[in-house]
């Protein structure tokens, strides 16, 4: 009966093997091992087809670039200003949907959650045709006389990033406010009951009740974005034109891409700099997974 | 009914003025791409809000410059192809990891989570070396291939396959089914909606996926519409009218799936929250 019992599961254990066995295969060959190889180009200096072992030159080298520090300071940069700004504004727009405009509820929620369909280079392209200097919207701002000069919203380089944090800002607040929504719909409408017979005011009510038991979402909010504007590529390649005017909007990932493929086509460099994505990856994901443990 | 009226307060209707402005906001992209495909270039540039009456015309342009039929096919060869092996594969994994519990797998599963946190930049890098070594370059296997696993798919399915009830796999064996009939035949058809939600999100990333083909595509024959839409903006004169019909042709299947099933759409996009 016994050695029965081992056999069975024996079998479910080779099932079980024989399960992710594809899964691995694609993940040994596409993940894995770039990814040890990786240890190998960040020794060497490519010059077109030749290369040559410089051992930790690329590290030192890539102390001294500065325009790789200042792009990272743009992801800095953006995040610190965008992600709060889109939080804020999906949360506050799901609450007011959620407690008040219920009627339209479902319309707006599916408009507002809309730009997500559209694909990153697409929305890019309109941004940038939208926002050219005689474009639609200096036109438009023209015209109601907020403004007699045109605004380079792409060719400044200060406007160019506020450029990049409106169109993050357009396309992904409403994915974000999906979130929330789930968020509040799990909020026990009982609390709510009882806070108005107590007499508490609605706004009183968002900050001891909803603020509070919405933490997790705006955590998760947080967590999500920023991985997605450290990795930031479509848009300051596309949108601002290769991290342009004057490399004002440039990125980590985006001056990565330009040393491997455009300007040098030097490996090695470009995988010197892209540990530094990781490391910074890493730490930002210990961080998030110690805050997010400490809230549970 | 009484009960809507007396909150429509004049600060509501405020609120409510605003909530249409955002709706126009996030709507007038979607609108103004319809338009601005029946222009030409230079009200597109100008943002005229007039219809034209030049799509033919754009069409005719950018058809005869651009391979503009190969784009949408070579995304939607790409995107479904991709779609196809990977649930597949990944909802092998994710049943495997889940249903057939142990500790050497879990280990296994923790490795594959560990490598989510590592930007697709730094795998991309080396993928490039590894995939120009394979001869693959300029091919649409190089989009497939490194995009048919994937962790946060296995991820998500996992999840949603630890509501379905063990009991019945034990019933199934108890009657003589084989453990793949029991996936094919029991799991499969009582997730339907798991998995469609997976195969949207995995449908979506293909199709918008930007930077791997980016590198990867040389020829203009063999290049998706992102990448396409991108080397029309970067021509020295930039037919704005051909290139209006390519962003609508990159952006209305995606809408259509998304009007058609919002609720899987939403939910694979959002990922396993419930």
């Amino acid at each position: 009966m016994l050695q029965i019992h081992n056999r069975y599961h024996r079998y479910l254990n080779r099932t079980g093997w024989g399960f992710i066995a594809p899964a691995l295969a694609f993940y040994l060959v596409f993940m894995l091992y770039p990814i040890g190889s990786s240890l190998f180009l960040v020794t060497q200096k490519w010059r077109g087809m030749s290369r040559e072992f410089v051992g930790l030159g690329n590290f030192v080298r890539m102390a001294h670039d500065q325009v790789f520090w200042k792009a990272l300071g743009h992801n800095f940069l953006f995040m610190a200003i965008q992600i709060p700004l889109m939080v804020f504004l999906a949360m506050v727009i799901a609450v007011i949907l959620h407690q008040g405009i219920k009627r339209f509820r479902g319309i707006f929620r599916t408009i507002y959650f809309l730009p997500v369909v559209t694909s990153l280079v697409a929305y890019s392209i309109l941004f940038r045709i939208l926002l050219q200097s005689n474009g639609l919207l200096n036109n438009f701002l023209h015209s109601l006389k907020l403004i007699t000069e045109p605004i380079g919203w792409l060719n400044d380089p200060f406007w160019a990033k506020v450029t990049i944090i409106l169109a993050l800002t357009w396309r992904w607040t409403g994915y974000n406010m999906v979130f929330f929504l789930v968020g509040l719909q799990n909020i026990n409408k009982e609390i709510y009951e009882a806070a108005e017979v107590d007499g508490a005011s609605q706004i009183r009510q968002f900050f001891t009740i909803t603020l509070p038991l919405l933490t997790p979402v705006i955590l998760f909010s947080l967590v999500t974005s920023t991985s997605g504007t450290m990795q930031l590529f479509d848009e300051p390649n596309v949108l601002t034109w290769e991290g342009g005017p004057a490399n004002a909007t440039m990125t980590a990932a985006l001056y990565i891409y330009r040393q491997a493929f455009v300007l040098n086509s030097d490996f090695g460099y470009a995988s010197a700099l892209s540990y530094v994505m990781v490391i910074i990856a890493a730490v930002l994901a210990f961080i998030q997974i110690k805050v997010l443990k400490e809230r549970n | 009914m009484a009960i809507v009226r007396s909150k429509m307060t004049p600060g509501w209707f405020f609120l409510l003025v605003l909530f249409v402005i955002g709706a126009v906001l996030s709507l007038f992209p979607f609108i103004w791409m319809v338009i601005g495909m029946t222009q030409n270039p230079n009200d597109v540039v100008a943002g005229k809000l007039i219809p034209g009456h030049e799509f033919a015309l754009n069409w005719q342009k950018i058809s005869t410059t651009y391979e503009t039929v190969s784009f949408f096919i070579n995304s939607m060869k790409i995107a479904v192809i991709t779609v196809i092996l990977g649930i597949a594969v990944n909802s092998l994994a994710a049943f495997g990891f889940e249903k057939y519990p142990s500790k050497a797998r879990d280990r296994v599963f923790g490795v594959l989570l560990l490598t989510l946190i590592i930007p697709q930049m730094a795998i991309v890098i080396p993928l490039f070396k590894e995939i120009s070594f394979m001869k693959l370059l300029n091919t649409h296997a190089a989009i497939i291939l490194p995009s048919v696993m994937s962790v946060f798919i296995i991820f998500f399915l996992r999840q949603n396959f630890k509501m379905f009830p063990t009991e019945i796999m034990e019933a199934a064996r108890v009657d003589g089914a084989g453990e793949l009939s029991i996936f094919v035949f029991i799991v499969i058809p009582t997730m339907k909606a798991t998995f469609a939600s997976a195969s949207i999100y995995m449908f979506l990333t293909q199709w918008n996926s930007y930077l791997w083909p980016l590198m990867t595509i040389l020829t203009d024959k063999m290049k998706t519409l992102p990448i396409a839409m991108f080397s029309v903006m970067r021509a020295y004169t930039i037919e704005y009218g051909g290139l209006m019909i390519l962003v609508c042709i990159s952006t209305f299947p995606i809408l259509v799936l998304f009007l058609a099933m919002q609720k899987q759409f939403v939910q694979g996009l959002t990922g396993s929250v419930k």
